[in-house]
């Protein structure tokens, strides 16, 4: 595969309940990218977009995002009902073609005015999951509580994973829960749902990521310090949960293994574990160890702009890069519950 | 949420059943969109003209889509209610969960005097769908003051003056030339 | 890199009002076995699945490839979900296609449906408002822009209807099956959205559609002769703002001429031999015409009326009945797409047209403003042959 840079990227802050509809909170947001990319809009050869009509509770709803990029004249786009890093996959692999230079991709979600116990039952199998009206935070404790009971976390470690992001996210203007905060006055706390606590669920929120790709001549004419994409993959495992050992996360190991996150040490990785066990659950399954450092921007933990949260861990992936000069990083991102379908992208400095 | 169509099989038997299920969205208006209501309920129509390119959107959205700048209530611009029907069609209505529609009615594109506004899926009142045209000019059907309400507003420009303007009535003014519309859509 | 791509395998399934003997996945897998049969390839040769459909809410199943993992054979293996409202079927294929092209795999697995009898579309489209009148009412005034503009006499849309139906008749897959379906009936039908009567409007239909994508390599191995892509595109543009056109939007022109470009296509009436637009009310069909620059200002109307358009015309469009006989919504695309593949293989049965070496397939949604569209050859050099 040719290599593809990352050049430009940005983020809204993450908000509980935004005030902007969709397109008014991704507007600035895709404009910094560009601009931080140090391209012209018209220079885009392609853009694909991640977002959900579930819920915005809006058919079509990624219609209306199209006016945030700037579609007149026309515009060569697509858009996936997936978050905005499989938005980057299609745009990275419209890049491969080698006719086109710049590529934009951006993942958006207004989780606020639905419920989300009572939407996300609809992702699941409409004749015999939905009626059960599984919702994602039981999901998640059945799956913590198969990792208790296999004796691979425990809720102490679980409480150290939460402290440690929220303390990360203190310095990311972007996180939505930040503080520092001790283990020991967390595990105090009443479960939501046995055996997780609040800190143990991500917040919900709003928000929005974009990131500006390019291939590499452009990256190189365009960016002091582009960001190679060195290996990007995703893989799906069976939806059944009983199906599926939710202990480990086979599909997270293929994706990483077909990125080549073996092919050198990695120095960060930012995780959309939006529970505070799956950390531990994908770090064994990428086999970090404990040099490296996880999600120092505080991760989904800290804020979980649902579509754009994976998105938002490439680009954080990315500014680990570009901006403190790590050299190899890796992002994740999921989709479906109980971590059912993965994406591993490797990124690399010069 | 969805109902599924049921219909009895000859046979009776059962090849499908009925799942409802319910979501409830709330999602508060955006600031340009409160303003656009709060003048709604005043009996204005407001819009937002593009400080670049002059294009006058209505509802204001809070940026130029084809610019891609940003607009404020420092654009924000007095639109007229009074207009010309410059496309329709006749709905028969299909019938679903939450439609009460059953008789043909009207939809048009109503383009403002003054400038290149216009508002879409437009109600027409007293005039008869068989006699509708383009080039027909009419003006605003407001409800009294203390009857508006802006409840049916969305961010999403559905229900654009619903609520507040029952529909637009012929003026019985001589129709604006009809072949300065036709053949040209607006949308 | 960019190398070529090939159709070896197109699978579809009965469209029908309502498919009650089969689940959504077993929809869906119905389709993708027929494909993969048809290229004599089992479910372990595919190394990628991309998936398309309209909107969620239409069956109320959010994120279906979740749930359809397992049906599409996709676990262990990567799987997208594309959604480009109406023209999804036709973008999902685009991207399966781009995905062999770029080398990132051999054997791409692409599937489109919808399942309209499991939800309610029009309710959908409403966002369950009263008041809701379906993608025609929306469209309808496009039409009558056309007619004003093209000096279209209104009976061009009954012929576009009796045609696309006398089609589907041809056509085992199609849900309506109106062999005898006459002008007079067309015009007589009650009128749903001014100019369209009953008969000129899509079908609510259930239905699903599969093709199998693969390298030079695999085609070579393909038990049935290949449709090799020539060229794809891709276009959107803004659906409202003061002064735009839907009914000739420039989305459509560009997209026409970026497909024409890469095909090496000049002349699209003299180059083409089959074309399968995206025509879900009749009137769709001279607007496409022209909108895709196939035919003049005011033109496409004289194109439908001459006949050229018949299966047995100089220009056929939508041979196999097209959306007017069968609109499983998110499959709706991919079959335009597919069809053109079918006849290029020389493998659309009854509706085949003879001779056919070069397709082109278009499929549109949204407030007509998503494009997209690929040209497919009997052979790489097909389009080289007609110069």
């Amino acid at each position: 595969m040719d290599d593809i840079a990352i050049i430009g990227y940005a983020q809204s802050p993450s908000q509980r309940r935004a005030e902007l509809t969709e397109p008014q909170f991704l507007f600035p947001v895709i404009s910094e990218a560009i601009e931080r990319a140090n391209v012209e809009r018209r220079d885009i050869g392609f853009t694909c977009a991640g977002s959900c009509d579930y819920l915005s509770g809006q058919t079509f709803a990624f219609v209306m995002n199209l006016e945030a990029v700037g579609a007149w004249p026309p515009i060569s786009e697509s858009h996936v009902e997936m978050d905005g890093a499989w938005a980057l996959y299609e745009a990275w692999v419209r890049l491969q073609h080698g006719d086109i230079d710049v590529a934009l991709a951006f993942g958006s979600g207004k989780s606020s005015p639905g419920d989300p116990s009572e939407i996300y039952p609809l992702q699941l199998d409409p004749y015999t999951l939905t009626p059960l009206g599984a919702d994602p935070v039981s999901m998640a404790a059945l799956q913590a509580r198969a990792m208790l009971d296999k004796g691979t976390i425990t809720e102490q470690e679980m409480a150290e994973i939460a402290v440690r992001s929220r303390t990360n996210a203190a310095n990311n203007p972007y996180a939505q829960v930040r503080g520092s905060g001790d283990v020991d006055t967390l595990l105090r706390e009443p479960y939501v749902t046995a055996p997780l606590r609040r800190h143990d669920l991500p917040p919900i929120s709003d928000g929005a990521s974009a990131v500006v790709l390019a291939t590499a001549d452009k990256a190189r004419a365009v960016c002091e310090r582009p960001v190679w994409i060195r290996g990007i993959d995703h893989r799906i495992e069976p939806h059944q949960p009983g199906m599926r050992d939710l202990t480990e996360s086979i599909s997270t190991r293929q994706a990483g293994r077909h990125a080549g996150i073996d092919h050198g040490p990695v120095e960060v990785a930012e995780l959309s574990a939006t529970f505070s066990h799956q950390e531990k659950l994908l770090r064994e399954a990428l086999g970090l160890g404990d040099e490296v450092q996880v999600n120092p921007s505080g991760g989904a933990l800290a804020a979980n702009p649902v579509m754009a949260v994976g998105l938002a861990r490439i680009a954080e992936a990315a500014r680990a890069i570009s901006e403190r000069g790590v050299s190899r990083a890796l992002a994740h991102a999921t989709s479906g519950q109980c971590l059912q379908q993965n994406l591993v992208c490797v990124l690399e400095g010069a | 949420m969805t109902p599924a169509a049921t219909e009895p099989d000859d046979d009776n038997s059962v090849k499908m059943m009925d799942y409802f299920m319910q979501l409830e969205y709330r999602e508060p208006l955006c600031p340009v969109v409160r303003r656009y209501a709060d003048q709604l309920l005043e009996g204005r129509l407001i819009g937002h003209q593009c400080p670049s390119c002059g294009l006058v959107y209505l509802p204001p959205r809070g940026y130029c889509p084809i610019c891609v700048v940003e607009t404020t209530d420092a654009d924000e611009t007095v639109l007229s209610d009074r207009g010309t029907v410059t496309n329709y069609t006749v709905v028969t209505p299909v019938q679903y969960y939450g439609q009460h529609e059953t008789e043909p009615f009207v939809r048009a594109s109503v383009t403002l005097d003054g400038g290149n506004a216009t508002m879409n899926l437009q109600d027409l009142v007293d005039v008869p769908v068989d006699e509708v045209r383009v080039g027909m000019r009419v003006a605003a059907v407001w409800k009294p003051k203390g009857e508006r309400s802006v409840a049916d507003i969305s961010n999403r420009s559905w229900g654009s003056a619903e609520g507040c303007i029952d529909g637009w009535r012929p003026t019985g003014e001589p129709d604006a030339p009809a072949e300065q519309f036709l053949g040209k859509a607006t949308f | 890199m960019s190398r070529p791509a090939a159709i070896v395998g197109i699978g579809q399934t009965k469209h029908k009002k309502r498919r009650d003997d089969v689940s959504l996945p077993g929809l869906v897998r119905e389709a993708a076995q027929r494909a993969l049969d048809d290229a004599e390839l089992g479910w372990t040769d595919i190394d990628a699945v991309v998936l398309g459909k309209a909107p969620d809410p239409f069956e109320g199943v959010m994120m279906p490839e979740l749930s359809m993992a397992d049906a599409l054979g996709a676990v262990g293996k990567p799987i997208m979900r594309v959604h480009t409202a109406g023209s999804v079927g036709g973008s999902t294929a685009l991207v399966a296609t781009h995905l062999v092209q770029t080398g990132i795999h051999d054997r791409v697995l692409t599937v489109a449906y919808e399942k309209q009898a499991e939800g309610n579309a029009q309710w959908g489209l409403a966002g369950g408002r009263s008041g809701g009148m379906g993608a025609g009412g929306i469209f309808a005034p496009w039409m009558r822009s056309y007619m004003a503009r093209a000096g279209a006499p209104e009976h061009i849309g009954w012929m576009v209807a009796v045609k696309d139906r006398r089609n589907a008749a041809k056509n085992p897959y199609a849900h309506l099956q109106m062999p005898n379906l006459t002008i007079d009936e067309v015009k007589d039908s009650p009128m749903l959205w001014d100019p369209i009567h009953w008969h000129e409007s899509c079908p609510s239909s259930d239905g699903a559609c599969a093709m199998v994508i693969t390298t030079e390599d695999g085609a070579a191995r393909s038990p049935h002769p290949p449709a090799w892509v020539l060229g794809t595109a891709m276009r959107s543009e803004l659906g409202t703002f003061p002064g735009r056109d839907p009914v000739r939007p420039q989305a459509g022109v560009e997209c026409a001429h970026l497909v024409y470009e890469a095909a090496g296509i000049r002349d699209p009436r003299q180059q083409v031999d089959i074309a399968e637009l995206y025509v879900p009310f009749s009137w769709y069909e001279p607007m496409w015409l022209e909108g895709h620059d196939i035919a003049g200002p005011g033109e496409g109307w004289r194109m439908v009326e001459s006949g050229e358009t018949q299966i047995d015309g100089s220009f056929p469009v939508n041979p196999s009945g097209g959306v007017l006989s069968s609109n499983p919504i998110g499959a709706s695309g991919m079959l335009r797409f597919a069809e053109t593949a079918l006849q290029v293989r020389g493998r659309a049965g009854e509706h085949q047209v003879p001779d056919a070496t070069v397709g082109l397939a278009q499929a549109y949604g949204g407030a007509a403003q998503y494009f997209a569209m690929w040209v497919v050859g009997s052979t790489l050099d097909a389009v080289d042959q007609k110069r």
